[in-house]
């Protein structure tokens, strides 16, 4: 990997994120959560849904509309989504943890791996998918995971695939991890 | 460029302007109805409808009652998506010589929404269907309990109105962000929404985005005897999730008062898509009073 444009370019690409999806979806669940620990109310289901939220706004940072332009650079393309990521995952993880002290949550809820899982299976369906629709479809997985797990009622295979990101979120993590090093040249 | 076209003369005759809004609105319904993710929302509320029974008697009464009124989320997410799918196109500048200005293309853009309030229409009908199907739902325990509630004219509208609002949120997002920062966002706010019970004090109640009735007020204290309680209310006693009798309270006129609240918050948001001017003044204040007056009603309302 060539490091040093890489890191020649981590300023120019944190001021290039759209950070205002991130602002939004960390206000909003850091007002709900606050509410709940005054009403003294269960949170496990809004950190579960902050976990899809912070995933899906993961996945929605790979955003770049100059991303035709930069297709003749010599850093590949995976490369700069490395680096967006990594760029977007540091401030995502510190308000997951900041989220979980708010919540004064129970053990294993404040987990983050959950959150990984759902946004590395976003982040291979992005890359994988067509290029002009790869971030916009990866951005929706783990929003419609967590949907079809929240609405799939009763006990059955579908009930039980719905829930794999929180019930084996290593497994989850694991898979979309293989799938993205097959991918690593697209 | 907008700057160039908005000192062009209007000289175009009305009629083709109609013709235009017209036509952009068929094409933009079309679109909309044709999107999978619309009728992906739907078949999953409808699946999550079908799936809530009647609790049994030694459980939590109104579990069914309120599961019901939660089930509409999904449709009203994918609704949100697909208005905002349909704004995101203005975003692409048109040249001068275009036959509507942007004012126009945002009003055919909101008439062609108008489907998918027939399709929560319909949704809402299959659910006041399938509460007389079940024979009606539990609300409230002894002495003060019915196994046949169903919901009222106004908490049937509710999805309605909501599907205003996330037309309205959609279109507002859609037109002022990429896709792919809308749509983490309006995840956030409508599965929050779906978080009803965070939202269901009588003090809050009147701000929440789904309303979801009955709301529990304060009647007497775990001492108190129910039978001393006015015979026509349904109560709940001490227990989990309460230290007092409460009397569960339905009420339509809370329901049709926040639909006012409801489509105050739909107008700001209208106000955000359209282009500054006149009429963006004009949402603003006009939802702003709406906005108002169904709050204070609905705290009014309350007994």
């Amino acid at each position: 990997m060539t490091i040093a444009p890489l890191q020649q370019a981590a300023l120019p690409t944190a001021r290039a994120i759209r950070w205002a999806p991130l602002l939004g979806v960390s206000g909003l669940l850091l007002v709900v959560l606050l509410l709940a620990r005054s009403a003294d109310r269960p949170v496990d289901v809004v950190l579960a849904l902050a976990s899809a939220a912070l995933a899906s706004v993961v996945v929605a940072a790979l955003h770049d509309p100059a991303a035709a332009l930069l297709a003749a650079v010599p850093v590949s393309a995976m490369q700069r989504r490395v680096l967006r990521l990594t760029l977007v995952l540091l401030p995502v993880l510190a308000l997951w943890w900041v989220s979980t002290v708010i919540s004064d949550s129970s053990p294993g809820t404040g987990n983050p791996v959950p959150l990984l899982a759902l946004a590395a299976a976003g982040v291979a369906v992005a890359v994988w998918s067509p290029p002009h629709l790869g971030v916009l479809v990866g951005a929706f997985v783990p929003v419609a995971w967590y949907a079809l797990d929240t609405t799939v009622p009763g006990a059955g295979v579908l009930s039980d695939v719905a829930g794999w990101w929180h019930t084996a979120p290593g497994a989850v993590l694991a898979v979309a991890l293989l799938v993205l090093v097959a991918g690593r040249r697209r | 460029m907008s700057a160039v076209a908005s000192t062009l003369p209007i000289s175009r005759p009305r009629r083709r302007t109609g013709a235009v809004v017209r036509a952009l609105a068929l094409a933009e319904s079309r679109r909309m109805l044709r999107n999978p993710l619309l009728w992906a929302g739907a078949g999953l509320s409808v699946w999550m409808m079908w799936s809530v029974v009647p609790e049994p008697a030694d459980e939590w009464p109104g579990a069914s009652y309120e599961g019901m009124a939660v089930c509409v989320v999904p449709l009203l997410f994918a609704v949100s998506v697909v208005s905002a799918v349909s704004f995101h196109r203005e975003r692409l500048e048109v040249a001068a010589e275009a036959p509507v200005r942007e004012t126009q293309r945002t009003v055919a853009r909101l008439v062609a929404t108008l489907p998918l309030l027939l399709v929560t229409v319909a949704y809402a009908a299959l659910l006041a269907w399938r509460q007389r199907d079940l024979g009606g739902l539990s609300l409230g325990m002894e002495p003060g309990r019915t196994t046949e509630a169903l919901s009222t004219t106004a908490e049937l509208a509710q999805p309605v109105v909501l599907t205003v609002l996330a037309v309205a949120t959609g279109a507002a997002l859609g037109r002022r962000l990429p896709l792919v920062s809308a749509v983490p966002l309006l995840f956030v706010m409508w599965f929050l929404v779906s978080v009803y019970w965070l939202f269901g004090d009588a003090a809050i109640t009147p701000l929440s985005i789904l309303q979801v009735q009955p709301v529990r007020l304060h009647a007497g204290s775990p001492y108190a005897d129910p039978l001393d309680f006015p015979t026509h209310w349904l109560l709940e006693g001490p227990g989990e999730f309460s230290a007092q009798w409460s009397r569960v309270f339905v009420s339509g006129a809370l329901a049709w008062w926040h639909a006012v609240w409801l489509l105050g918050l739909s107008t700001l948001w209208v106000a955000v898509a359209v282009p500054r001017g006149r009429g963006r003044r004009w949402l603003v204040a006009a939802g702003s009073f709406l906005a108002v007056v169904g709050v204070v009603a609905q705290y009014l309302v309350f007994p």
